[in-house]
């Protein structure tokens, strides 16, 4: 039980990638809350705590951070994602994904930093998108690199108390993906070509995630801080020329 | 004219790339010294075009010296060198043999680090002229992200850009600024052995329908040519970029500036 005795926060512990943080956490002993736009999901592991929060809102957040006094890990994964370009995007668009990529990590961060426990661990969700762009994704990618850049001030500046790194996931299997192969002419085809593009032959899933976030939770990672750790089956280690798929 | 009154050597420099470098330097107005194994390199002919060829094989270190030799009884000193030489193998590391592996790092590692040794003297001479010398290294895009079947490829161009750091820590002090540029896909004879080969998937296949593809896959939807790599060594070469140095230039047409394209 790596992470007994420790509290933790995840916001987006509705679905996908920060339910699997949650119950990975769960699973390693930790005292687990999450929170989302919504209310409590009827599936919500028993013993995980729910919090109503819309991370944008910095008062509500504040409010939070007040209730809860004495956090060891606080994972940032709350994100939306709005597949336009910059051209097509608009003013509410902006508030939307900045709002909550960028300002809801900002927030949330302002708010815990003095109420965290020294020796805390912040784990933020970047993206591979922050790094190389997906295209027709300009504010998710452009709010992703705010939010890896975010993680190396933290860490620089609340070091040595609190150690701060972002995790950078790829193609994860969430039902957004399986949106995505939907929407091809040929699902079967567009899945098969995804698939070969990626080194592990697969795509993956949240518990891959999380098993990086336990461990960067964890007093194992005690000497990391600062980073951004890329899973993401090795995909954006080979060029986007692939020419066996040609 | 850029580089009036500079002195410059390039190896590999009767290839495609290199070929490219030495007729915009001659433009800029530069003396330069185009070193390769003949003077037709990987291109059929040999065009008279005012370069001063020099026979090296930059594996070999009694050719170094006397390509410096030649330089130093010549003019004197050496403002700009381009190690541009390099041989790719188009294996998996299971596939590639001892002898293989040796010569790709024989070439692309070993000969940059050679010609450089030698160049430092005559590029420190240039350097008491008052304007900085220029070293610049063939690095590439593989250098950070592999293409699949080109191990030894992609592991001596990480080498480059570690070097190319390293000397540039080391000889910045004297006046020697140290840069490597990192091309994607660019249209010269080893691109060409690239899509003919089993590498590509092309072996057999349609090389034409090949080249689309890959040029669909670049944001500019076309792949460089030598001339737009030159265009980059010209600059670098310069006194407009006396304060650019330890970096490493990629000039992809913004290939690896994506994710991988889905064939959504």
């Amino acid at each position: 039980m790596r992470l007994a005795g420790k509290k933790a926060l995840v916001t987006g512990g509705r679905q996908g990638i920060g339910r699997g943080i949650v119950e990975a956490f769960l699973a390693e002993g930790a005292s687990v809350m999450t929170c989302g736009r919504g209310p409590k999901p009827d599936d919500l592991p028993d013993g995980v705590t729910w919090n109503m929060l819309d991370v944008s809102d910095t008062a509500a957040v504040q409010a939070l951070a007040e209730a809860t006094k004495g956090v060891d890990v606080l994972v940032n994964n709350a994100g939306v994602q709005v597949e336009k370009t910059v051209v097509d995007s608009s003013d509410s668009d902006w508030d939307l994904v900045m709002g909550a990529n960028a300002k809801g990590v900002f927030n949330m961060c302002r708010a815990f930093i003095p109420v965290m426990n020294k020796g805390g661990s912040i784990i933020n969700i970047g993206s591979i998108s922050g790094k190389v762009a997906d295209p027709s994704m300009a504010l998710y990618n452009a709010s992703k690199a705010f939010v890896h850049g975010l993680t190396r001030s933290i860490a620089v500046d609340h070091g040595p108390d609190i150690r701060c790194n972002a995790i950078c996931p790829g193609w994860i299997e969430t039902g957004m993906l399986e949106a995505g192969f939907d929407l091809a002419n040929d699902p079967a085809h567009a899945r098969q070509d995804a698939l070969s593009r990626h080194a592990t032959r697969r795509f993956g899933k949240p518990e891959d995630i999380a098993a990086m976030a336990v461990w960067l939770a964890s007093d194992e990672a005690s000497f990391a801080t600062g980073q951004l750790f890329t899973v993401d089956g090795g995909m954006t280690a080979a060029s986007p020329i692939n020419p066996g798929l040609m | 004219m850029m580089l009036k009154g500079k002195t410059a050597l390039v190896t590999g420099a009767r290839g495609g790339i290199g070929r490219a470098i030495v007729g915009r330097f001659l433009r800029e107005g530069a003396t330069v010294y185009a070193a390769d194994l003949t003077p037709e390199g990987s291109l059929a002919a040999h065009d008279e075009d005012g370069s001063i060829f020099v026979k090296l094989d930059v594996t070999s270190e009694a050719d170094a010296v006397a390509a410096m030799e030649q330089v130093k009884a010549e003019a004197g000193k050496l403002d700009i060198l381009v190690n541009a030489a390099g041989i790719e193998i188009e294996k998996t590391i299971e596939d590639t043999s001892l002898e293989e592996w040796n010569q790709s790092f024989a070439v692309n590692v070993t000969g940059t680090f050679l010609t450089s040794k030698y160049a430092l003297p005559l590029m420190r001479e240039a350097a008491k002229g008052g304007s900085s010398a220029s070293l610049i290294n063939f690095g590439s895009y593989d250098g950070f992200i592999a293409d699949p079947g080109l191990a030894a490829y992609c592991a001596t161009k990480g080498a480059v850009h570690a070097l190319t750091r390293a000397m540039a820590c080391d000889h910045g002090p004297e006046g020697i600024r140290v840069n490597a540029i990192c091309p994607g896909y660019i249209d010269t004879p080893m691109l060409q052995s690239f899509f003919e080969g089993e590498g590509s998937g092309g072996g057999g296949g349609n090389i034409e329908t090949l080249q689309k593809a890959v040029r669909d896959v670049h944001p500019m939807r076309t792949y460089g040519t030598p001339d737009d790599i030159a265009n980059l060594v010209n600059w670098l070469a310069s006194d407009e970029a006396r304060y650019a140095s330890g970096q490493l230039w990629v000039l992809d047409g913004g290939l690896s500036a994506q994710v991988q394209q889905m064939k959504l």
